[in-house]
């Protein structure tokens, strides 16, 4: 690999990596569209552009950095209130997270075409000149804030959008005090931040203007407390920090000054707050609480005031609770990001500040917030580090890295330390037991995918990383050094057998050989173990892809279905979960198109309005089984029956003996599908041979159920892994083959008796149904050896069965299957060959083809 | 060979003999030095197939195998004896005598019923475009270097099946080398 293509690579793999982070919050804010949008969330979203700026126009990406400037734009506007979350917007953003994808595309294959470059201009184009600016509000709440002005001139311009926010809804702000010793400030800091996260929001972290001593530093947080005082009080107990409230005069007395000290006298603001007693119903309750914490600041020896003081903000509120259209025009200059449902409680108990309901706001709303999610505090502090996460460099060593793009739009240093925050949230969200998956390209071409193929019809990912939790690793390391170990006591014992020459070993050599072997089989287990754990990637990854499609095909197809995924966090090798992207798309996409019906016709067939299509994962022993189901029209066997017909793959007698099951497996051969019944929507057969082909060669197993007017289900089971697989081994003409036990259904016991002839080929009788049989050593021209019984594996794959007689069953046994790369590729029937121990070499029987084989022999008699 | 033949043999010199002292002694008789340019000999591995002795260029020779256990691959072609585990690779087995029309058909060396190999034979690993394949050979002979003016067409008569397997002779001394171009001799 060369040095630029690594690069490359690893580019690829890098963005593919915050296009999947851009996506699942992207799809977050679409499934709450209608509903104001999480300014974490968008913060996130802004965020992830951003880092995908800098990186690609680090790699000379010149497209895909203009995009995500013009991205990156439109989301801070977004996030500073400037610009309203609408329906237009979010189909912008979800159009630029496709075109991202088919530029990685492009970029991955070095290619460059002419079409997606006018596309990226155009919608560069299309997001700059995107919503008006919306007037600003005339009433600026953050004029009623009482803060020194040269503390409000440091704040950025999105401290100020989410202090200003926080003021209007009414959150008691803080400010909060911590005075830390130069050595170890950072730790001290990071860990008070990590104590107020639960507790609200951090709004922005400024040096304090009161020095910390010789040898220390001080440091005030300004901070939005979702939570009342004595919570606030115990949950920072411990830290250095110190309170003190800062006050917020009601609107009507917001005009006569914005520079008053935040140390004003408790007594002032309570009787200002009295006065507007019409606004406060909740008076008496409010100076309770205020004596409280009074009391609570006397006994802790606070030395600032302490009087949390509500905002009451009746013209806000109303139009809040009024027509919410209406607040575009209006209030969205200050909204904008702000607000969303989950903000709503806290919104609410500030026109009625009662205990109970503050409580109850103050509890629901952290437990909504993801706890990572703090955007002005990551913003501003690059000490802080993520639970559980890699420490990261201080921003001062990110800027180079980004500013390597275009200019940055907000002003410093917010941007500046964000994009590692937002990679490595992407990494903790991507892998929930540590590990995840950054797919990385294959030096130029595209893993097995035709070339052809662009992001809009594969799923596969672009790159072909596993990326393994350094714990992980480290274990396994360990396990490495462990069996040293052992290789260093049976060297020693090696040696004094040596050296003992042909004296009869003792008996306690043997005894600590074979105590040495066994420590060694477990090692070498564990090792293994280990190794196939850490190519394993949750499933949920997929479905993440697969999310979004269903979000494009609903659209496209004008119908209304509600995806529902569980099982996302059951785990798969790395190599089975990219294999299975293309088939899930396809049976996705066939429920879609061709399951479910129009919004209309379920109505009229009795049925909710919105479909179901499900996605499930769930581990079945050394199993993963994966439906897609819909609750759709079912599978119309008739029509399926006559396609076969017309199409020649069945003759009208075969027709007639056929079972529901049988024709509806017709839909899985070669053939059925075509483009009439593509285009008419009407046939379900769009590449489901596909479908089966893949699975075949994951040797996953495909079953259909269908019922008509109330839905169809696949139900495709998987093996866990292919590396090492369990495999039965068989005994033929005195050679030994293995016969992959996923594909192994049942082995029965059959004397030549019970051998039936039809029409001169061999079938077998199980349980009342005719299963077809072939003699592995006729198939293979062995010399064939008489046996009193034949063992016989019912092997299935996909929908389809047949007994193969073998003379003897060795057993089963975990092997490696090595494929008969290079020369050997053209042999039929055999897969792969693995090592028994003994030198000799096991020839692994390809299932597929063998069922391929024997169904030919059945179709060309038939 | 016929005793006159040898006596003649060793009366001219041959290509190969290190004649430079003769040179020398001829340059100061006469003073007319031979432009005889420098020629480089390439390695050949030379091998043992039916008593014929067989080279292919040591640049292609991987490595030299005793015959493991081999396992043969039902339904293949014939020449394709079997395949064998090296060190954990998966090597496939030729044979070539049948593409040489020095067998009928491909000795049983694979399988349970296959006798144990004979203690001479080898398998050859060559490199092959296609990736490593193994080569049955009878008995390694030996690395031979021969200069290009050692070499000779193949007779003509010796053109074998419907490819040319054999790209030329070898002649070193009394020993006769036939040059075989694994490429062809292991294609389908």
């Amino acid at each position: 690999m060369s040095p630029g293509s690594k690069a490359l690579a690893e580019f690829v793999a890098e963005a593919t990596e915050i296009l999947d982070a851009l996506a699942r919050d992207l799809l977050v804010l679409d499934e709450r569209r209608g509903y104001e949008a999480d300014p974490d969330l968008v913060n996130g979203i802004f965020r992830a552009a951003h880092s995908l700026k800098g990186l690609s126009g680090l790699f000379g990406q010149e497209r895909i950095s203009r995009l995500a400037h013009g991205t990156e734009d439109l989301l801070d506007r977004l996030r500073l209130g400037k610009l309203l979350l609408d329906g237009a917007v979010l189909d912008a953003l979800i159009e630029a997270l496709d075109a991202f994808q088919a530029l990685l595309g492009e970029a991955a294959r070095g290619t460059e075409s002419e079409s997606l470059s006018a596309r990226v201009e155009a919608m560069a184009a299309r997001m700059a000149s995107m919503g008006a600016p919306t007037e600003v509000a005339a009433d600026d709440p953050l004029d009623r804030l009482e803060l020194e002005a040269q503390v409000r001139s440091v704040f950025t311009e999105y401290e100020e959008h989410r202090l200003r926010e926080n003021v209007r809804r009414g959150v008691s702000l803080w400010r909060v005090r911590a005075a830390f010793d130069l050595s170890d400030f950072d730790k001290g800091l990071a860990e008070l931040n990590a104590r107020l996260k639960p507790l609200g929001e951090v709004i922005s972290t400024l040096p304090s203007a009161q020095p910390g001593g010789a040898h220390g530093i001080a440091f005030d947080l300004i901070f939005g407390a979702q939570v009342d005082r004595v919570s606030l009080e115990t949950g920072l107990k411990g830290t250095p920090a110190e309170l003190s409230a800062l006050t917020v005069r009601p609107a009507a007395a917001a005009a006569t000054s914005a520079l008053l000290q935040a140390a004003q006298p408790a007594a002032t603001i309570r009787a200002s707050g009295g006065a507007k007693s019409e606004t406060r119903p909740g008076d008496a309750a409010t100076h309770d609480g205020d004596a409280g914490s009074a009391q609570d600041a006397a006994a802790g020896g606070l030395a600032a005031p302490d009087v949390p003081v509500r905002v009451t903000d009746a013209a806000p509120e109303a139009s809040r609770k009024g027509a919410t259209p209406s607040r575009g025009s209006r209030s969205s200059a200050i909204r904008g990001t702000s607000a969303d449902a989950k903000d709503s409680p806290v919104a609410g108990h500030s026109t009625s500040p009662k205990g109970g309901g503050k409580k109850k706001g103050a509890r629901a709303t952290p437990a909504a917030m993801p706890p990572e999610a703090q955007p002005p505090l990551l913003s501003h502090v690059p000490e802080d580090t993520e639970p559980g996460l890699l420490e990261w460099p201080t921003s001062d060593a990110d800027v180079p890295a980004n500013a390597g793009g275009s200019p940055s739009p907000t002003p410093v240093p917010g941007p500046s330390s964000v994009p590692v925050v937002a990679y490595l949230q992407g990494a903790a969200k991507a892998s929930p037991k540590g590990l995840s998956v950054a797919p990385a390209a294959p030096a130029g071409a595209p893993v097995s995918a035709p070339a052809a193929l662009t992001a809009d019809t594969s799923l596969r990912s672009l790159t072909q990383t596993v990326r393994v939790d350094i714990g992980r690793l480290d274990g396994l390391i360990n396990m490495v050094g462990e069996l040293l170990l052992i290789k260093a006591n049976l060297q020693r014992l090696a040696e004094s057998a040596r050296q003992d020459g042909a004296v009869a070993l003792s008996k306690l050599f043997g005894q600590e050989l074979a105590r040495e072997t066994r420590g060694l089989e477990r090692k070498l287990e564990a090792l293994q173990e280990g190794l196939l754990e850490a190519r394993m990637v949750p499933v949920g990854q997929v479905f993440d892809k697969l999310a979004r499609l269903v979000r494009r095909i609903t659209r496209e197809a004008g119908k209304e279905i509600e995806l529902a995924i569980s099982g996302g966090e059951v785990e798969l090798d790395k190599l089975i979960v990219e294999e299975l992207s293309d088939p899930l798309m396809h049976l996705i996409r066939n429920a879609i198109d061709h399951g479910v019906e129009s919004p209309d016709a379920r109505l009229a067939a009795g049925k909710p309005r919105r479909a179901v299509v499900g996605l499930r994962a769930e581990q079945k022993g050394n199993h993963v089984v994966i439906e897609v189901s819909d609750d759709g029209s079912g599978i119309d066997e008739v029509r399926v029956r006559e396609v076969a017909i017309t199409r020649g793959l069945i003759t009208f007698a075969q027709a007639q003996e056929m079972s529901r099951r049988e024709l509806l497996n017709l839909i899985f051969q070669p053939g059925f599908s075509t483009a009439r019944s593509v285009s008419e929507l009407s046939g379900r057969g769009v590449g489901l041979d596909v479908v089966k082909n893949n699975l075949g060669n994951l040797s996953g197993i495909i079953d259909v159920w269908s019922e008509r007017g109330k839905g169809t289900a696949f139900h495709l089971t998987l093996p866990v892994t292919l590396a090492i697989i369990r495999a039965l081994l068989v005994g033929v003409s005195g050679r030994t083959y293995a016969v992959p036990l996923n594909s192994v259904l049942e082995i029965i016991s059959v004397q030549p008796k019970d051998i039936r002839t039809v029409e001169r080929r061999e079938v077998l009788d199980l349980r009342g149904q005719t299963l077809p049989f072939v003699r592995l050593s006729r198939m293979f021209a062995l010399p064939e050896r008489p046996v009193s019984r034949h063992f016989v594996v019912v092997v299935g794959l996909a929908q389809e069965r047949l007994g193969i007689a073998v003379d003897e069953l060795h057993g089963q046994q975990d092997i490696v299957t090595k494929p008969l790369g290079g020369r050997l590729q053209s042999v039929r029937g055999i897969s792969g060959a693995t090592d028994l121990g003994n030198r000799r070499t096991v020839l692994v029987l390809d299932v597929a083809a063998l069922l391929e084989e024997g169904m030919a022999v059945e179709r060309r008699r038939a | 060979m016929s005793r006159f033949s040898e006596l003649l043999d060793d009366f001219f010199y041959r290509p190969d003999e290190d004649v430079s002292g003769l040179q020398d002694f001829a340059a100061g008789s006469d003073g007319v030095l031979p432009a005889a340019p420098e020629e480089v000999p390439e390695e050949y591995l030379a091998f043992r197939l039916e008593g014929e002795c067989y080279a292919v260029p040591i640049r292609g020779v991987r490595e030299i195998s005793k015959v493991p256990p081999l396992t043969e691959i039902p339904r293949a072609e014939p020449q394709l004896l079997g395949v064998m585990n090296l060190r954990g690779e998966l090597l496939p087995v030729y044979d070539v005598k049948m593409r040489l029309r020095l067998a009928e058909r491909a000795p049983l060396v694979a399988g349970p019923d296959a006798p144990a190999p004979p203690r001479s034979a080898r398998i050859l690993v060559l490199r092959t475009e296609t990736g490593p394949a193994g080569v049955w050979v009878d008995g390694v002979v030996g690395v031979v270097k021969l200069k290009p003016s050692m070499l000779e067409a193949p007779p003509p008569g010796m053109r074998v099946g419907d490819r040319d397997c054999v790209v030329g002779m070898g002649r070193r001394g009394p020993m006769l080398y036939i040059l075989l171009d694994a490429e062809q001799a292991l294609a389908p």
